[in-house]
């Protein structure tokens, strides 16, 4: 495609452009809204030229939205606590117990063993709100609902089949003969795991890691249903801001890009991973 | 004392037998050399032994320790894997140093030790670097030291000259077996390569479809193959096979040659009558004229330079193809008609149905009966 | 076992778990997981149930009649009917899209990789937040969507807000969500295939619609395939976007599975309907993921063979 007509390399160019703008345009627009005023946002013609202000993340931040004529406390802050707390301690726990039995997975072909992967790779693909129904029941009766395990423990569902997967994919891809040499060499079965095996996993393991951590912090449906809103995350927080009466725009702007951002800058960090990740490790990146 | 003796091992891959009663001995301070065409079970053996992979049935026993159920860290086994196997992640040094560490050996102890073997397979120069910049020679001695590093009481050599280049593979030829020899170990050597087979053992194990055909030293297995299968195995080029059926008359038993009496050892009279399959090596068959006794008339096709011989492929008049070699140098025909002579008194007669060899009786008339 | 072993006895440190070992292993999170399948098989208990949170005393087993009374539901027919239309329209639209743009960013350059890797951001944001972007975006009166509509002649625009256009604007971010994911797999799928076959069509002078129908497609299938089944398992049961854009409204345009029945459990605190619906989801997205399952393990089984 070296000798492309230059009609043809018009066209690429057009299409391509529209892709990028198609798929950038929102998350610029937003992130150009978070720097205005309501007298700016509500201008019409929309424009680009405003005096950028830093006035929504103070009041974000801060605490005190202050609206028309009314002042709002809001818990924003919290909100994003709740977050990092609920997606650093489930990727943990998920790392914890997923990490062990993606070694057993892929390294003994034991009996059960791929019903078993089978069946934690199945809470991937089932809706979510046919156990979280029962679940708000069952929580409210043995006092889990509204806290921090009861909730990572449901995160488990959505990390522990992403992590056990594509670790398992990495862990396959050692040679056994590697961990058998170390054995042989006097070593026990628990130091070649802890020498070799996951040594030489580690940046699959840490890419699952921070795959998974994207998808916790994304998550919206479990605590919609799970969580009040002491406990909710920027997800449902978010969403909250934005039927709450009095709030300006572009306070809900700069709401929304401090909840993209940290998802957004640690994708664009392992972005080597991410297909493998993405397809559980049917794709090679 | 055994150096390794396996008892009847066992091991079937989803119902197919990769072993199939194998017992072996070697005894202490041997090599045994274990060869076979590839998927006839000889890295499953080596597998057994390690303990890498379990027998469904029979015994592992090493210095007369049944180690069956032992994990392969406690057997005391060093191993060379055929693709090495290294610790990427490691440096040569800390790889070698692996069977040390196990032990944990203070620091002095374990610096002496990875260098008295890396000084053996001269690789003490790249001790600092990572298996990724090893060449490929470095690498397969790398491998062979981590092994030997530990001073096991046994070695297991799975095929460690297969990745490398010829050049190499010749020089470690010559070193293997001193080094061996001076570390006093018990060690299988598995390889596909029947020279090197017969370069490294004292003797030499041939394994088919999981099963033991035959264990002698190398010029018995050269000799006296068990089988016709062995026969075709060893030497290069492959040996030369002709169905006959043998006759006897008042000068003993014969085979025929395109029409000529080619002379058998009068050992084989027993074999007068039977279907087999007539052995000869290519070097037991020589250019003649054609007045010399037995002269076979034959075709000159073509002609191939190989090392140190020159192969000559002939082919009689009924259209049977003949290998024969001649030392590099000597004269031959050019193509066209020509005649050679057969050894057919050493050539090695077989069962045509079940490929076994037919053993000449002794003169003595004892029954020494077919190899198995 | 019939020999024993004839040697003293030696520490059994690790020989008794050998067996054991996999499943000790597996076992932690594997019961972790377990207590997950307790409220399934509630959901299953409930599904059989007439079972009103606002009225406990009426509370009984009615077995199939929830599902007895969907056959003559038009609320349930209506669901099914949204569900079907969001998930293919949305799978259907980002194939074609997903591989068109796989196509323009097939070769390897800095540009290309660039755009592959900022099509990423879209896929790493949250579905909710997506659809909050999108709402900001087409509000009546400063969303600059609306203002843009308004200068091409649809003045009166009012996206999600109403039923005539409220399925395309849901569907719009989807596609501005998804469509990455398809170009992501996509793209790695056209890059790894075997070059031979393209050269030698492009020695024989075969002509570009020729090769990509006759050469491309057939290779990338099973890539196609993999891609297009993962997304119909989630599209069939999105929730995110539609309850942050609409929450099923206006009307009942947009009550797909998921939503219908979170509305049911929590504002008409019918926990039997609520459950009975989430069965008949589970019941498709279970046979979509049979189908699923085997095509991606062949894939994934290739991908490793190539390491």
């Amino acid at each position: 495609m070296d000798h492309a007509s230059p009609l043809e390399r018009i066209l690429r160019g057009v299409a391509l452009t529209v892709v990028v703008v198609f798929f950038m345009f929102p998350l610029v627009w937003i992130l150009l809204m978070s720097f205005q005023t309501n007298e700016t946002i509500l201008r019409s013609p929309p424009s680009l030229v405003f005096q950028p202000t830093l006035d929504n993340y103070r009041a974000l931040l801060g605490g005190r939205l202050v609206g028309a004529g009314s002042t709002l406390q809001v818990s924003y802050v919290q909100n994003l606590m709740n977050s990092v707390i609920l997606s650093v301690s489930s990727v943990s726990l998920a790392l914890l117990l997923g990490v062990p039995a993606a070694y057993a997975f892929a390294r003994f072909r034991f009996r059960g063993s791929e019903d078993i992967a089978f069946t934690l790779l199945s809470f991937r693909f089932a809706p979510p709100l046919l156990v979280l129904l029962p679940l708000a029941l069952y929580f409210q009766q043995i006092g889990l609902a509204n806290t921090y395990i009861g909730l990572i423990w449901v995160y488990q569902l959505i990390v522990l089949p992403l992590i056990l997967w594509i670790v398992r994919g990495y862990f396959e891809d050692i040679s056994p003969d590697v961990e058998y040499a170390y054995r042989l060499a006097g070593h026990s079965w628990f130091a070649a795991f802890r020498k070799i095996a996951l040594p030489l996993a580690g940046p699959g393991i840490a890419a699952a890691g921070l795959l998974a951590f994207i998808f916790a912090w994304n998550n919206f449906v479990f605590a919609l249903v799970l969580a009040s809103a002491d406990k909710q995350p920027v997800t449902v927080g978010a969403l909250a801001f934005i039927t709450a009466s009095g709030i300006q725009f572009g306070q809900i702007a700069a709401a929304i890009v401090l909840s993209n951002a940290p998802t957004l800058l640690l994708a664009l960090y392992a972005q080597r991973h991410l297909v493998e990740g993405l397809s559980l490790g049917a794709v090679k990146g | 004392m055994a150096g390794i003796d396996l008892d009847n091992v066992t091991k079937r891959f989803k119902g197919t037998a990769a072993l199939d009663g194998v017992s072996l001995t070697v005894p202490e301070g041997e090599t045994l050399a274990l060869f076979g065409p590839s998927g006839s079970g000889k890295t499953v053996l080596l597998r057994v032994i390690a303990g890498v992979v379990q027998p469904d049935a029979g015994r592992v026993r090493l210095g007369g320790r049944d180690v069956t159920e032992e994990p392969p860290e406690d057997r005391g086994v060093g191993m060379a894997f055929q693709n090495f196997a290294l610790f990427p992640h490691m440096s040569a040094f800390d790889n070698i140093a692996a069977p040390l560490t196990a032990r944990r050996d203070a620091p002095s102890v374990l610096k002496a030790g990875v260098e008295r073997v890396a000084k053996l397979l001269k690789i003490d120069h790249v001790l600092g670097q990572a298996p990724r910049q090893l060449s490929n020679g470095q690498k397969q001695r790398t491998a062979l030291a981590r092994a030997m590093a530990g001073q096991p009481k046994v070695l297991l050599l799975d095929d460690p000259l297969r990745n490398v280049d010829a050049k190499l593979r010749f020089e470690m030829r010559l070193e293997l077996p001193r080094l061996l020899a001076r570390e006093g170990v018990t060690a299988i050597y598995v390889t596909q390569d029947y020279r090197e087979a017969m370069a490294l053992g004292k003797r030499i194990a041939v394994l088919f479809e999981g099963r033991i055909a035959q264990i002698a030293t190398p010029d018995e297995i050269y000799h006296a193959p068990a089988t016709l299968a062995i026969a075709k195995l060893f030497g290069d080029p492959a040996i030369n096979v002709l169905d006959v059926t043998p006759e006897r008359d008042a000068h003993g038993p014969f085979a025929r040659l395109s029409d000529r009496r080619a002379p058998l050892d009068p050992g084989l009279a027993h074999a007068v009558g039977r279907a087999c399959v007539l052995g000869v090596r290519p070097e037991a068959i020589r250019f003649v004229d054609a007045e010399a006794p037995g002269a076979v008339p034959v075709t000159v096709e073509a002609e191939t330079p190989l090392n140190e011989k020159t192969v000559t492929l002939a082919v009689t008049r009924r259209g049977r193809e003949l290998l024969i070699s001649r030392p590099a140098g000597a004269p031959g025909p050019a193509t066209g008609p020509a005649h050679v002579a057969v050894d057919s008194v050493h050539a090695l007669l077989f069962d045509r149905e079940t490929g076994a060899r037919i053993a000449p009786e002794p003169p003595g008339g004892a029954i020494r009966g077919a190899a198995a | 076992m019939a020999v024993i072993a004839d040697t003293p006895p030696r520490p059994r440190r690790f020989r008794v778990g050998a067996r054991a070992l996999p499943y000790l292993l597996s076992l932690p999170a594997l019961l972790v997981c377990i207590g997950i399948l307790i409220p399934f098989g509630t959901a299953i208990w409930y599904s059989l149930q007439r079972y009103r949170l606002s009225q406990p005393w009426a509370r009984r087993m009615n077995w199939g009649q929830n599902y007895v009374d969907f056959l003559s539901d038009p609320a349930f027919w209506n669901t099914l009917q949204v569900s079907m239309v969001y998930a293919a329209t949305a799978v259907v639209v980002q194939l074609v899209l997903g591989l068109s743009i796989a196509l323009l960013l097939q070769r390897r350059t800095r540009l290309n990789n660039v755009i592959s890797i900022m099509l990423l951001l879209p896929l790493m944001t949250a579905p909710v937040l997506a659809s909050l972007m999108w709402t900001l975006m087409t509000n009546a009166n400063f969303g600059v969507l609306s203002w843009a509509a308004g200068q091409i002649g649809f003045e009166d625009m009012r996206w999600a807000s109403s039923p005539r256009t409220a399925l395309f604007t849901v569907l719009l971010v989807d596609i501005w969500v998804y469509t990455p994911f398809m170009v992501i797999l996509l793209l790695a799928g056209l890059r790894s295939l075997p070059s031979q076959p393209f050269e030698a069509a492009a020695l024989d002078g075969a002509p570009r619609l020729f090769v990509f129908w006759r050469i491309t497609l057939p290779m990338l299938t099973p890539y196609i395939l993999t891609a297009s089944l993962f997304r119909l398992l989630d599209a069939i049961q999105q929730f995110d976007i539609i309850y942050g854009m609409t929450q099923g409204g206006p009307g009942n345009t947009l009550m797909v599975f998921q939503v219908e029945a979170y509305l049911n459990f929590f504002q008409q605190t019918n926990v039997g309907r609520s459950a009975a619906l989430m069965m008949i989801l589970w019941a498709i997205t279970y046979a979509l993921s049979a189908v699923f399952i085997k095509q991606w393990l062949r894939l994934r089984e290739r991908a490793r063979g190539e390491v």
